[in-house]
């Protein structure tokens, strides 16, 4: 029996470990910032395709979540990667 | 050899309308995240300094909470969703079982919440102390009333599921409940990262 939703958990819960142990340790820099924003679009879309169970659903309702995930992670990598100069 | 193609259902689970809904909260949610991350561009220091006030171990213990508590409401619904003319009795037990201890896990996450707003609000932190905690008090109390509309429909959804009121032909109100529960669980993923960890 496809134990899916197992599996899904595990991953969301290590990835959770990870980003707090990453916090906790204060181990933070420029290149981490960048693999914690992309544990935290797995994440939610593991939270959008296989909770929400969009993943079964035609793509026009799947995207929508997808391209605000994406979009929102975007701003968010722009915001922390882009000199502080550019914006002064 | 080609995999036969799986029929996608045309619409997503639940009511149409709470799409509608989901679909403007995560736009306002993103809204404030992307006003929180180029607003710390204006002085990295003082949101850097302001972040190690907070306590991590609580966002953390409540990320895994909302996680859990989202994959006990998913096993609920597929207990309805796989319930037969013989097993209605059953599968009604099974999900209204899931369904509290989403519930339980919900009621944890309020309280941390709270336990964190007491340790925040206790050393005298207000709306107005500077733009970090602005965005701290603005997101946070925003998704914890989240999480109490949340809690209150999974509620109801556990009531009407204890007293057999879902079928496997018949399960939309659940399926409504459960997609704005979802929802609370993405917000809070992405929040805990930008608020608590990155820096």
């Amino acid at each position: 029996m496809k134990k899916t939703l197992e599996i899904v958990w595990i991953v969301l819960a290590l990835l959770t470990v990870f980003a707090f142990l990453l916090g906790y340790l204060k181990y933070i820099n420029v290149f981490l910032v960048g693999i914690l924003l992309v544990s935290t679009f797995i994440k939610a879309l593991l939270v959008i395709d296989h909770f929400m169970g969009l993943k079964e659903v035609r793509l026009t309702y799947r995207i929508i979540p997808i391209l605000w995930l994406s979009l929102t992670i975007l701003l968010i990598a722009t915001a922390y990667y882009l000199p502080v100069e550019a914006v002064r | 050899m080609s995999k036969p193609l799986a029929v996608k259902a045309s619409y997503p689970p639940g009511d149409f309308a709470i799409w509608i809904i989901i679909y403007v909260e995560l736009l306002t949610f993103a809204l404030l995240f992307a006003g929180y991350a180029f607003s710390r561009r204006s002085d990295i220091e003082m949101f850097n300094a302001s972040q190690l006030l907070l306590d991590q171990t609580s966002g953390f213990i409540n990320t895994l909470l909302l996680i859990t508590s989202s994959y006990f409401v998913v096993k609920a619904v597929q207990s309805i969703k796989n319930m037969t003319a013989e097993s209605t009795k059953e599968s009604s037990l099974a999900a209204s079982r899931w369904l509290l201890s989403a519930l339980v896990l919900a009621g944890g996450f309020l309280v941390v919440k709270l336990l964190d707003f007491v340790h925040v609000f206790g050393q005298g932190i207000t709306l107005s102390t500077n733009k970090f905690f602005m965005f701290y008090i603005i997101l946070t109390v925003f998704h914890f009333m989240h999480v109490l509309l949340g809690s209150f429909i999974l509620f109801v959804i556990y009531q009407k599921t204890k007293a057999q009121g879902y079928t496997q032909n018949d399960h939309k109100g659940m399926e409504t409940g459960a997609s704005y529960w979802h929802m609370v669980d993405l917000l809070w993923i992405v929040l805990f990262p930008l608020i608590y960890i990155i820096r």
